[in-house]
């Protein structure tokens, strides 16, 4: 262009230069354009456009996609989640950071702790649902959660000595959730005989003998033993090579019910109930001895997949709401927060009065972006939640991705979830955008 | 309204600065005091440890009768005036007024009546609807006072609330602060580090220095019998001149030889400084105001035994007078004082300092009508009933004749 010869006359320069300076435009402008174009503004409308079709995308079908994610239930309480967890997780995040965000402004391991809670977020969201995974396990053997919740349950309220028990034969009535009876009435100079069975090696309780029937004696006499012998025996009976167990509380009533005495059994699994009253009692074993140990709550279960899952997100998040509000603290003069304290503002007062305000636009950043996160949450849900209940946990997102490709593989009415998924967003996006206009103003 | 007390007080800080040593000061009941010093002298931690804002590391301040070391700010009914105004950004001009009366649950109508009131005496009526961000430093300054008059407090602690307005709203805001003040008659503590605010504010003033405190005394006293070398040269601008000096007997009289300058000492400031006969043919230092040299043409018949020589090296016309620097046959008086004074200013100072040229730079404050040229030799004329005299190893100004400190207070 530049070489070309200046009796070529004004016009066609001109034009070249102005062809020329849009052609640096495009340079400039292509790449990004060509990226988004093809990897966010052609998916975006042809999913549109499949939204409108059926499964295999060969019969257009109007808006009945649309009708089915209010009709189909799946999908539906797949909403219904999703908006439990807008109302919870975006205020819960934002309130728990600024707490965090506070306390730890005046401790001295302040960057330690931060770093601890900031931790979550540098594992992917993936890898955190697998933690989580293996945390809620309901085996408090093998999920932390239940073992924590466990060491607290059995130390309030510990479990008996023979949790497993159940009465060898009939003589013996009740269960394990009333305690067990002798069905015979007593009297003394009688001899029960409190036969239990189901007690696996391992929690015969230590310093057991064999077990010895005492026979009859003054008052009334008898034996709490594991009537269980490898390769049979007879039940009812004490033999040779069953033990007896020590430690079992035996409590004797009398006609009416009331009771009378109690008393422990020895190593061998003797007790004996002297001095007594001529009359007819009862002998039994309470239910205290057969209380189960913690059993663990089903974290994963329908029920609570969706609290457990909450909890997990909230975790990874709490540390991202922490560090952006303390970032907002640290930028808040401190003769701000003095000049409340001299005119005679509370702690609080100046909390909630100053402090709070003050970090009104940090706090709704971060409610903001946290709504946007909820509302497309997925990864967390398919990691945590069994393949059992993801029916139960659904969200839109996950809605969206099992209907396209996990087993349904209906890809008209999974483009219908994510344009209803992408028409949620858009109003939040558009506040947002709302706001940084007025910042910049 | 009450008393406020400093009852030997220091603080020392975590990492072992002590920034403020011993202070003792009473602020009287209705009293408005000011604490001026260079920075770094330990006022404004004095200050914020009346206010609550900083832990009290020894000694007690009481407020009334009543020790405060361990009330919260909240309890001890000041208020404070915070040198950046420390505006509640998100309240109207309305609220931040409110805000030390809603806290308190100060009911309605009175709320209203007493927010009007101190907008009526500031003139904030018209912008009592706005964002502190809509207003004018000044405006900002006023509603940072509101605030703290409406509160009706026992004390207003001021912490420098005129060092961010520019020079014209300065002097204005300074007289309507000193009008409120003796208005409400509200005990103030005002810390500058202004020597003119200090004098023209202060019923008194207390001087401070690393830590402690120099002198208190009203404005005129700092004036005309400043304690020591520090006072003398930190109050009156531009600053008073020090010259090396002994005082020799001639011609039957007293009189300070400065180099080749000899100046006679009146009867009025030997009778006023009895301590002086005492320095009979030994060092002291000089000190002349720049306001107490004039140049001999103006002045008239000045004897000569009443004059300094001197080249005028610069010349400044302020209009209403002429400010003109000297280089004068006497050696700079150079003490840890002097130094330090210097430091505040100019590093090159204090070389020449050091070196100890044997020509002294002399300030004087001519009337405007001098014809003195630069470059040229002048008579000037010095009022020797207005001389200063200080010791040169402690600093200290000679007055009473029995002791070496007179201190005043």
């Amino acid at each position: 262009m530049t070489t070309a010869p200046p009796a070529a006359g004004a016009p066609p320069a001109a034009g070249g230069q102005a062809w020329r300076k849009h052609a640096v435009t495009l340079a400039f402008l292509g790449p990004a354009l060509l990226l988004l174009g093809v990897w966010i503004v052609y998916p975006t409308v042809r999913t549109m456009l499949r939204s409108f079709f059926d499964r295999d995308g060969s019969a257009f079908v109007g808006i009945d996609n649309y009708e089915d994610i209010f009709t189909n239930e799946v999908i539906f309480r797949a909403i219904r989640n999703n908006a439990l967890w807008v109302l919870i997780v975006p205020a819960l995040v934002t309130a728990i950071g600024l707490v965090f965000a506070v306390l730890t402004e005046r401790v001295a391991w302040r960057i330690a702790f931060r770093t601890a809670v900031f931790m979550p977020m540098a594992i992917s969201l993936f890898a955190a649902g697998v933690i989580w995974r293996v945390m809620d396990q309901q085996d408090p053997d093998r999920g932390a959660i239940n073992a924590t919740i466990g060491v607290v349950k059995d130390a309030i309220d510990p479990p008996g000595s023979l949790s497993n028990a159940f009465a060898s034969t009939p003589a013996l009535e009740g269960d394990a959730s009333r305690g067990l009876v002798l069905r015979r009435a007593l009297e003394p100079g009688d001899v029960a005989l409190l036969g239990l069975t189901g007690i696996p090696p391992g929690q015969v309780p230590g310093g057991a003998e064999q077990a010895a029937d005492p026979g009859p004696g003054e008052g009334i006499r008898g034996v709490v033993w594991r009537d269980f012998k490898p390769g049979g025996g007879t039940p009812g009976k004490v033999e040779p090579g069953e033990l007896g167990l020590p430690d079992v509380t035996v409590v004797l009533r009398d006609a009416a019910g009331k009771k009378v005495d109690s008393t422990q059994t020895g190593p061998d699994g003797a007790f004996a109930f002297d001095d007594l009253e001529p009359g007819s009692y009862r002998a039994g074993i309470g239910k205290a001895t057969f209380a189960k140990p913690f059993a663990g709550v089903s974290w994963l279960g329908p029920n609570l997949i969706t609290p457990a899952l909450i909890f997990a997100y909230i975790w990874v998040w709490a540390g991202f709401a922490m560090v952006v509000i303390a970032a907002g603290l640290a930028a808040i003069p401190r003769d701000v927060l003095e000049a409340a304290r001299t005119d005679g503002a509370s702690e609080w007062q100046t909390f909630r009065r100053v402090t709070v305000p003050l970090l009104a636009p940090v706090l709704s950043v971060v409610f903001i972006t946290m709504l946007i996160n909820v509302l497309k949450v997925f990864d967390i849900v398919l990691a945590v939640a069994p393949g059992s209940v993801q029916d139960d946990a659904n969200v839109i997102a996950l809605a969206m991705w099992r209907t396209s490709f996990g087993g349904v593989n209906d890809f008209g009415l999974g483009s219908a979830i994510a344009v209803l998924l992408f028409l949620l967003v858009l109003p939040i996006l558009a506040l947002n955008i709302k706001r940084f206009r007025t910042e910049a103003s | 309204m009450a008393a406020v007390a400093f009852e030997d007080v220091s603080k020392v800080y975590a990492d072992g600065t002590t920034a403020v040593s011993g202070l003792d000061l009473e602020i009287r009941d209705s009293e408005f005091m000011v604490l001026v010093g260079p920075s770094g002298c330990g006022k404004t931690t004095a200050l914020r440890m009346a206010a609550g804002l900083e832990e009290i590391s020894s000694g007690a301040v009481r407020i009334g009768e009543r020790v405060v070391n361990h009330v919260p700010s909240r309890d001890r009914d000041i208020a404070m005036v915070f040198q950046s105004y420390a505006l509640y950004p998100h309240l109207s001009v309305y609220e931040n007024i409110a805000f030390g009366l809603r806290v308190k649950k100060v009911k309605k109508d009175e709320l209203d009546r007493r927010i009007l009131e101190a907008a009526r005496i500031l003139d904030l009526e018209p912008f009592l609807k706005r964002k502190p961000r809509a207003l004018s430093g000044g405006q900002r300054q006023r509603v940072a006072m509101g605030r703290a008059i409406v509160r009706q407090p026992q004390a207003f602690l001021m912490d420098e609330p005129l060092s961010n307005l520019d020079a014209k709203l300065r002097v204005q805001m300074r007289g309507e602060i000193s009008r409120i003040q003796r208005n409400l008659r509200v005990t103030t503590l005002y810390v500058t580090h202004d020597q003119v605010e200090a004098m023209t504010m202060g019923d008194r003033v207390a001087v401070m220095r690393k830590g402690e405190l120099q002198q208190v005394a009203s404005p005129q006293e700092l004036y005309d019998r400043p304690v020591n070398l520090f006072v003398a040269g930190f109050i009156g601008s531009p600053a008073m001149n020090l010259l090396e000096a002994t005082v020799a007997r001639t011609n039957g009289g007293l009189s300070a030889q400065a180099g080749s300058q000899s100046i006679v000492l009146d009867e009025g400031v030997l009778s006023a400084r009895p301590g002086l006969a005492a320095y009979e043919g030994r060092p002291v230092i000089l000190g002349i105001r720049p306001e107490d040299l004039e140049d001999t043409a103006l002045a008239g018949d000045t004897p000569s035994d009443r004059r300094l020589r001197g080249t005028v090296e610069l010349r400044e016309a302020l209009g209403s007078e002429l400010i003109v620097h000297l280089a004068v046959d006497a050696r700079p008086a150079v003490t840890e004082d002097v130094r330090e004074l210097a430091e505040d200013t100019d590093a090159v100072v204090v070389q020449e300092l050091e070196e100890g040229p044997a020509r002294a730079t002399v300030v004087g404050r001519f009337g405007a009508r001098s014809k003195v040229q630069e470059g040229e030799t002048v008579e000037v004329s010095v009022d020797t009933r207005a001389l200063h005299f200080f010791d040169p190893d402690s600093g200290a100004g000679i007055y009473e004749s029995d002791t070496t400190k007179g201190v005043t207070r």
